[in-house]
């Protein structure tokens, strides 16, 4: 009798404690499930490569550098439509969004001071935007550390032509969004003051491990991103640039000069290029487009972009003691360097972005010889 | 014949609850088994635990049983903080009864505690979402994420370093597969330097001009940018 009294008391908290331990296993990976059921595996692309397999067909069209394909697998999906059942911000309210945020990015004219923070380490910076005959001037000026500046001129200038896939404008227009909307989720995950203004939260989540997910604030009035978070698996934030102060009046010809002595310039208007690679890759992931390629010295450079994210190919002949093989990671981006011996020479290959280190080690193995 | 039947239900009644359909009768039997000096009901509980962990595709460290029956032994060897006050004699039968039966438990879930916290310590180092262990985004050095204070929930939230560190990129070198990378901070040649930086600002430069993320890619362009030597 003493004992089942005593039972009594046992068994209840017993059971409580295998509750909060299923509970405790269960919160532990909150924003998985969420991202899994977020997924229906009928709006993923159809050739999505399994992680760790290179799948050559799905990309080897992706790879023709400069001549992007248009017959994109799931581009012209029309089963697509479906997908606003699902997807939290409706693609009408993603697609106005965006276009509108790809518009203020590029035509409007404005400056400001930023915070700019990873590893843990924030700089804050003096950022100055403006559009003269029709391309963009950038003007970029850390205020913290050592004295870095950055005048951008020329953009765009020889890339815009219509529907191109190397401008901006192209990524952005309609077959390029949609492009987008097939590999991130987009949510809208609320509102937030920023800088003193009202701005809309929208977070762009990735549907395959090939990339991060990025989370901007885009001003309400405006479009321009006030706030912008790289934002890696489980929640980890790798990067957050924000606005502290933003200024939309016009910009003065005066405030497009180099502030300071240890400022360099960058023009590369010459530079959208199409020049047909040697090299291709024999795998990269879903999405990913070669949007430019590039003459160096001493090699090429391959830009791929799935329209948020971007990698960089350099394929180099650098000499014999560049046999560094592995990562190096500094803020978000990280640069895989490997080597690729063809008819006896030895190439140095760097994949450099803003993606997950093994992606860029994946695609860094891929790379081949065009025949 | 009875022994064989006995341990039977036992581990019908483990199962059980391992599933949380464990009847009070089961709860009670198992309760009763785990006081048993010699008894195996608690390790076979850890296994059962470490099995469901595994089929679930978590990640699990290599669980030191050992390490829990230490613990227990310690607490075991602890003076009892509630004893001195009882009297000795144990003419309340109802309290020797229930100071019996309170005793293993706690001990057994202190030391449960302990062991369950290192496993999640390890596991939310290693990867805190199964399925995308795929991503070496764990190894990837010095990478804390930053923060900021009115977050979209969801996110983690790690303290905010404010002092000024090199803009070098970091190293790890490829290690042989299996081999957890350890993070290796080798000293890079100036021709590597040079190239990473090179490499980085002009991916950054070329970025912004496919991107439509405004100045960030030119914040990171010139970020590691260093004064001509």
């Amino acid at each position: 009798m003493i004992m089942a009294k005593v039972f009594r008391f046992t068994a209840p908290k017993a059971n409580s404690s295998l509750l909060a331990f299923l509970l405790l296993a269960a919160s532990l990976s909150p924003l998985a499930s969420a991202q899994s059921a977020g997924q229906p595996p009928a709006n993923s692309p159809p050739a999505q490569p399994v992680p760790g397999t290179p799948a050559p067909n799905v990309s080897s069209a992706e790879a023709n550098a400069g001549e992007v394909s248009g017959d994109e697998p799931s581009a012209g999906d029309p089963e697509r439509p479906s997908s606003g059942l699902v997807l939290p911000a409706t693609d009408a309210e993603t697609q106005a969004l965006l276009a509108k945020m790809a518009d203020a990015v590029a035509n409007l004219e404005y400056r400001g001071l930023v915070t700019f923070e990873h590893v843990g380490v924030m700089e804050t910076l003096e950022v100055v935007h403006g559009v003269r005959n029709g391309e963009q001037v950038e003007r970029i000026r850390y205020l913290t550390g050592s004295p870095r500046e950055l005048v951008s001129r020329g953009q765009d200038a020889a890339c815009r032509r219509d529907g191109s896939p190397l401008s901006r404008a192209g990524l952005w227009s309609s077959s390029g969004l949609q492009n987008v909307q097939n590999i991130y989720h987009f949510l809208i995950r609320g509102e937030e003051r920023i800088a003193d203004r009202e701005a809309v939260v929208l977070e762009a989540r990735p549907r395959d491990p090939h990339r991060f997910g990025v989370v901007i604030s885009v001003d309400r009035e405006t479009g321009l991103p006030l706030k912008s978070m790289l934002v890696a698996p489980a929640g980890r934030v790798l990067e957050r640039f924000q606005f502290v102060e933003l200024d939309l009046a016009p910009i003065k010809d005066s405030d497009l000069q180099p502030q300071s002595s240890e400022s360099r310039e960058s023009d590369r208007s010459s530079h959208c290029g199409s020049l047909v690679s040697r090299w291709r890759l024999g795998w990269a992931p879903t999405g990913f487009k070669a949007v430019a390629t590039r003459e160096l010295a001493d090699g090429e450079m391959l830009v791929f972009s799935d329209g948020l994210s971007a990698f960089t190919v350099f394929v180099q002949k650098l000499g014999p003691d560049m046999n560094y093989t592995g990562r190096a990671v500094r803020g978000a981006t990280v640069a895989y360097m490997d080597h690729l011996d063809v008819k006896g020479e030895r190439y140095t290959i760097t994949v450099v972005g803003e993606i997950p280190d093994n992606t860029a080690q994946l695609v860094a193995k891929s790379v081949d010889a065009r025949n | 014949m009875s022994h064989g039947n006995h341990q039977q239900r036992l581990n019908e009644s483990l199962s059980a609850l391992m599933d949380g359909e464990a009847s009070e009768l089961e709860v009670q039997r198992l309760l009763k088994e785990s006081d048993v000096s010699g008894s195996d009901l608690q390790e076979r509980w850890s296994r059962y635990q470490l099995a469901g962990n595994v089929l679930r595709g978590e990640k699990v460290a290599p669980v030191d049983l050992g390490l829990a029956a230490s613990i227990s032994a310690a607490i075991a060897d602890e003076p009892s903080l509630a004893e001195p006050a009882q009297p000795s004699a144990a003419n309340d039968s109802s309290d020797a009864g229930r100071s019996r039966w309170w005793r293993p438990l706690s001990r057994g879930a202190v030391a449960a505690t302990v062991a369950f916290a290192a496993v999640l310590g390890v596991q939310q180092m290693q990867s805190p979402q199964p399925g995308v262990d795929t991503l070496a985004e764990v190894e990837r050095p010095a990478q804390q994420p930053v923060q900021s204070a009115p977050q979209p929930s969801g996110f983690l939230v790690p303290t905010l370093n404010t002092r000024a560190v090199s803009t070098a990129p970091q190293f790890v070198p490829e290690q042989r597969v299996g081999s957890p990378s350890p993070q290796v901070q080798m000293v890079p040649s100036p021709e590597l330097m040079r190239h990473l930086n090179r490499v980085m600002i002009e991916h950054s430069e070329q970025a912004a001009r496919v991107g439509s993320q405004g100045m960030v890619p030119f914040a990171r362009a010139t970020y590691g940018e260093r004064p001509p030597e």
